[in-house]
């Protein structure tokens, strides 16, 4: 598969030669394949967000350089004719209910395309379609996005991202403060657009079960380093490694965990509900385990 | 931005550091005003000396100082400027159409430089030594007199240290909000006077609806922990006046003294 992302020995650092001056990426290099599902982890403050944000140019890392979909980007990359690049890589903030200003819900999903030069017809084609991807019903159309409630407000702001129709699109904790119900629509939302569309997703999230339900390849970082780049079951399979960079286990081996100190061991870590049940099944003797 | 330390704080445990807020803001008050009493060369000596004690006395490095100085050196500089050509009086050096140079308006220029260093300079220390919450307590303390005139201080006060509080969340915020819609094409700050008043819609909308938000709940928060106005209340952080304050109000009112008797 083609690389979509490629960083070669970034570093960024927040202010520069001053005392507040802030090491945020130490020497990061690592590739991100085209159309695959990335999850990008680690705890609070080791660097995810300043490194999405590079991928899309809106910083412009320190030393290093970083190649997105054939476009160079440099320390000495300037903001200038970015336009047309940034169309290609979406990228939905946390809480991007916050960025919506228009007066109607139609407007502000426009507004993306036409920035880009987008005629008025096909912005408003490409509106509806997004609109009708993310779930939101045609007769919101009209309303003002401030009249609508938090759930349907972010999936406003991330139909005004999809309009765009983004190559590269990057969540960043796109369900925190939602419910199950929101949470599950967003991720699945996420899975369809990366296998129908295959556009390539790049998620920040703190949900390891999500990890493992949807997530082909998973990058962990700790203080601004990567510290590990593989498929799910890679990560997880040393839980003490796990503890120690202050992440969590899918709930799934988390409960096979606590089943192992109390005694029951279940062998290799269980990283789904499905696998649990299984082994479970498995170990009482009566189980199906095909 | 990032050079602008003006209004900034830098933790530390120094002797300014340590010296109750109330007092470093009046001790800068006071300051300024003896900065405008001097008038010759040797009362600006004495006045650079003291800053320059108190700058080394904060342990922050005078390059730091110097670099924050910067960004406001062409104001300086212009100000300056329009003193030394268009004032008049005293002996004419050089003239040229409505410019004109003596040597009156150059000691004024002189004078007026040193001015704005040495204010910069102060508020400097103060800023980059109290936290922006000592410093609404400061105010809030030496307002108090005027409670007797019904002024609202102790509002005030909260307001000051609300509005000090959420400076930078709301900057946090709106670089965000600037970085989100960056992502959906906006262009700040290129192109047209008309297309950057346009631009900069799709940033304000959200500040102002965010702070809204932020004015709904914190009020909200603050009626649910017991909050019913702002009169009434005790005080968690206290600044008592120390030998330090003492030590260092003597030093500046010797220092005032000198200089009225330096003066011309």
């Amino acid at each position: 598969m083609d690389t979509a992302v490629s960083f070669s020995q970034v570093t960024h650092t927040y202010q520069a030669n001053t005392p507040f001056a802030q090491n945020a990426l130490d020497d990061i290099t690592l590739q991100i394949e085209k159309g695959s599902f990335t999850a990008i982890i680690g705890h609070t403050g080791s660097g995810k967000s300043t490194l999405v944000q590079h991928i899309n140019a809106l910083l412009k890392p320190t030393s290093g350089q970083i190649d997105v979909l054939g476009k160079m980007i440099s320390p000495e990359t300037t903001n200038k004719n970015l336009k047309a690049f940034r169309r290609r890589v979406g990228m939905v903030f946390q809480f991007p209910e916050k960025q919506l200003f228009e007066e109607t819900v139609l407007k502000d999903i426009k507004f993306g395309p036409k920035n880009y030069g987008v005629s008025d017809q096909d912005a408003e084609a490409a509106a509806h379609e997004a609109m009708e991807l993310v779930g939101l019903d045609k007769s919101f159309s009209n309303h003002s996005p401030f009249d609508l409630s938090g759930g349907q407000m972010r999936r406003v702001a991330i139909a005004g991202v999809l309009a765009m129709n983004p190559e590269i699109l990057i969540l960043d904790e796109p369900t925190a403060g939602l419910d199950p119900k929101g949470h599950r629509e967003i991720m699945d939302l996420a899975k369809f657009l990366n296998q129908k569309k295959q556009i390539t997703i790049i998620l920040i999230t703190h949900q390891m079960d999500d990890v493992i339900d949807y997530a082909s390849n998973v990058i962990v970082m700790d203080q601004g380093k990567v510290v590990k780049v593989g498929p799910p079951e890679q990560i997880f399979n040393d839980p003490e490694w796990v503890y120690h960079m202050q992440l969590d286990l899918p709930s799934s081996a988390e409960f096979a965990q606590q089943l192992k100190l109390a005694g029951v061991d279940l062998g290799e870590l269980p990283l789904t509900v499905e696998q649990l049940a299984n082994k479970i099944a498995h170990l009482v003797g009566k189980g199906d385990t095909k | 931005m990032s050079n602008f330390i003006f209004g900034r704080y830098l933790p530390g445990h120094s002797w300014i550091h340590q010296m109750s807020p109330q007092s470093k803001l009046l001790l800068c008050f006071y300051f300024v005003v003896v900065i405008f009493f001097a008038n010759n060369l040797p009362s600006y000596g004495v006045l650079c000396v003291l800053i320059l004690v108190a700058i080394l006395s904060s342990g922050i490095s005078i390059m730091y100082f110097l670099k924050g100085i910067r960004p406001l050196i062409w104001l300086i500089i212009f100000t300056v400027l329009l003193q030394i050509l268009f004032s008049s009086g005293g002996h004419v050096l050089w003239h040229f159409g409505p410019f004109s140079v003596t040597d009156e308006s150059l000691i004024n220029g002189g004078f007026i430089f040193m001015r704005f260093l040495l204010i910069i300079m102060i508020s400097t220390v103060l800023t980059l030594t109290t936290t922006p919450l000592a410093i609404a307590d400061g105010v809030q303390t030496i307002l108090k007199p005027l409670k007797k005139i019904r002024f609202p201080v102790d509002t005030l006060a909260l307001m000051l240290s609300i509005a000090l509080r959420f400076v930078p969340t709301l900057m946090d915020e709106m670089e965000t909000i600037m970085n989100a819609q960056r992502a959906r094409g906006v262009d700040f700050g290129s192109g047209s006077l008309k297309h950057r008043v346009k631009a900069a819609v799709p940033l304000l909308v959200p500040l102002f609806t965010g702070a809204i938000n932020h004015a709904e709940n914190l009020s909200t928060a603050m009626e649910a922990r017991g909050f019913s106005d702002s009169e009434h209340r005790t005080k968690y952080r206290l600044y008592k006046w120390q030998g330090k304050d003492t030590i260092s109000w003597l030093i500046f009112i010797l220092v005032g003294v000198a200089v009225l008797f330096i003066r011309k």
